[in-house]
């Protein structure tokens, strides 16, 4: 007798939270997502900071070689020139 | 100086020096060979995929099998053989010693090159510069794929003693009077991958002796029906060729820092940061291997673990990038053909590595995982980093090794054609990625798109190989004929310079 109350026991504990998440279910509908629309997206995040970036750095580069080129006309000796540095 | 070509001695001479030049000279001419020889199997392929069908190549097995040998090639008979080359060169030259630590060690790891190399070629194997299991090991043919694995672990075995050789000389043989952090960065660099090299070859010796054995039926390490699981191998093979990445772009981004300086006729901007950088790129190549394996069924928290560890690398690369455009400041710069190469080498390693970034963020990993966009990714980093470096630094050293001029004008227009190319190839290779081309294909279906982008990046891959064609003729012509150099300051940047390689080291 005593076992069987010791399974009731056990069998509510296990039947109840079963019982609490069958309502939670029914309470909150799941999400549908689709991977391939959350990929791109991701993606084009992701390049638009890695165009952003990208542009800053090349443009500043491509400006200091034009700019910093030896035959520019304010192109002047840097102070290292001459020197052993 | 070293003017190899100005006092003709017997080849023999050369071949069987252990002086560091002499080794140096040895891993160039044998690095340059197989450059051309993985270069035509390239625009084999390329040529294959101009047009959906067969082509040129008349089946899948010998497309396998070029692509096979190509990167095989191009990744241990040119890439790290050249990079070898430059530090047997200069590294005992900076750090003022007169040799390598162990100059027979340094010819033993040389001469065991062409012979992996033959191995390598005679086999033409089939199953990928990654040896894919199960494939590898239950049907790949016959003694094609020994070969190869043979060829591969010479080539472990040549790449840790050359490591030795590298991290001794600099720590050990160092002049008592220089201190590390006085040390170039170049020979930062081949500090840096020398311990990488250390702690990631041996991992792929034992994959290399367990597939082997598979091979043989006496170990299932890999393969299925025997319980084995080739996901294991994928982990040993990227535990060693992640940091392997990073074995081949460090000495050549060490190259760039001695280029770049000395055409911007200013010191580095900053040496810590340098030094500094290739110290954590070693250590954070070694957190990124499995980014390779996201699509192998890895735990969410795994993934998530090793895109972090990829993304660490992030700070480290832009560092270079910022110490190369910060040095470049306010500079008087001289676009000679080897700055026209450091600068190219440069903007494309920016660019590869912000294809990376993307590629390394695990959603976009799963779309983009074996397309051509990881193709493109990589190549842009090989080619567009580690090639453009290197042959930047070749023209740099020629006049070193020679004691003649290149024509600048080829040159220029070596870098332009090669330039110009690369971004055909590589950035086409990226879009085509994304609109689903599988890589290690030998033929598509025809669809429209995918048509185009191929034929874009084979115009652009045969642009590469006029351009190679044009730097084979000037590389020839002016070491036997070109003008004589000024050795003192050939690149005509006035002043006096410093030049880490003015010294000379006897014979010996």
């Amino acid at each position: 007798m005593k076992l069987v109350g010791l399974f009731s026991v056990l069998a509510v504990l296990m039947v109840i939270p079963a019982v609490d998440l069958a309502f939670a279910a029914g309470d909150e509908p799941g999400e549908y997502l689709d991977r391939r629309v959350v990929i791109w997206n991701l993606f084009y995040r992701l390049m638009t900071v890695a165009f952003t970036v990208g542009a800053v750095v090349s443009g500043t580069m491509i400006w200091q070689c034009w700019r910093f080129r030896e035959s520019h006309p304010q192109a002047k000796p840097t102070p290292y020139e001459g020197t052993d540095w | 100086m070293v003017l190899e070509l100005q006092k003709p001695r017997p080849i023999w001479q050369i071949m069987f020096s252990t002086h560091h030049t002499d080794v140096g000279l040895l891993y160039l001419i044998t690095s340059l060979a197989f450059l051309f020889l993985g270069g035509s199997l390239a625009l084999a392929i390329r040529a294959e995929l101009f047009l959906p069908g067969a082509q040129i190549i008349g089946d899948a097995m010998t497309y396998n099998r070029i692509f096979t040998v190509h990167g095989t090639t191009l990744i241990f008979l040119f890439i790290l053989p050249f990079a070898s080359s430059v530090g047997n060169y200069f590294v005992p030259i900076m750090v003022r010693y007169k040799d390598m630590a162990y100059p027979k060690l340094n010819a033993i790891a040389f001469w065991m090159i062409p012979p992996a190399g033959a191995l390598i070629w005679l086999g033409f194997a089939d199953f990928t510069w990654y040896a894919t299991p199960p494939y590898s090991i239950i049907s790949a043919p016959g003694p094609a794929a020994d070969m190869w694995i043979f060829g591969l672990k010479i080539l472990g075995i040549s790449s840790v003693l050359g490591a030795i050789n590298f991290v001794v000389t600099i720590l050990k043989c160092k002049h008592p009077d220089m201190s590390i952090g006085q040390v170039p960065l170049l020979a930062w660099s081949f500090l840096s991958s020398s311990l990488i090299i250390l702690v990631a070859i041996p991992t792929f010796a034992a994959a290399l002796l367990m597939l082997l054995t598979d091979r043989l039926g006496v170990s299932g390490f890999f393969n299925p029906a025997m319980g084995g699981d080739p996901i294991a191998y994928a982990h040993l093979f990227w535990f060693t060729f992640h940091p392997e990445v990073y074995v081949l772009v460090i000495p050549a981004i060490g190259m760039m820092y001695e280029i770049i300086p000395r055409f911007s006729r200013k010191p580095i901007y900053s040496y810590n940061s340098g030094v500094f950088a290739f110290v954590l790129l070693s250590i954070v190549g070694f957190s990124s291997w499995a980014h390779h394996m996201y699509a192998t069924g890895m735990s969410f928290t795994e993934k998530t673990v090793f895109m972090v560890g990829t993304l660490a690398a992030v700070p480290a690369s832009a560092m270079h990038v910022f110490n190369f455009i910060a040095t470049m400041w306010n500079g008087r710069i001289k676009f000679s053909t080897p700055m026209m190469w450091a600068v190219g080498g440069i903007a494309l390693f920016f660019s590869a590595g912000a294809g990376g970034v993307a590629n390394a963020a695990m959603p976009l990993d799963f779309t983009t995982h074996d397309t051509y966009w990881v193709v493109g990714h990589f190549h842009l980093f090989v080619m567009g980093t580690i090639a453009f470096g290197s042959i930047g630094y070749l023209y740099y050293m020629f006049p070193y090794v020679t004691g003649r001029m290149y024509n600048e004008t080829m040159g220029k227009v070596h870098f332009i054609m090669s330039f110009v190319g690369t971004v055909l190839v590589f950035f086409t290779q990226h879009v085509l990625g994304l609109y689903g081309m599988p890589r290690r294909v030998f033929d598509y279906p025809p669809i429209p798109e995918w048509i185009a982008m191929n034929q874009i990046s084979t115009v652009g891959a045969m642009i590469i190989g006029v351009s190679m064609a044009i730097f084979l003729a000037n590389m020839i012509y002016s070491s036997g004929k070109g003008k004589l150099a000024n050795t003192e300051d050939p690149f005509g940047l006035g002043g006096k310079y410093y030049y880490p390689f003015e010294a000379k080291n006897p014979s010996h």
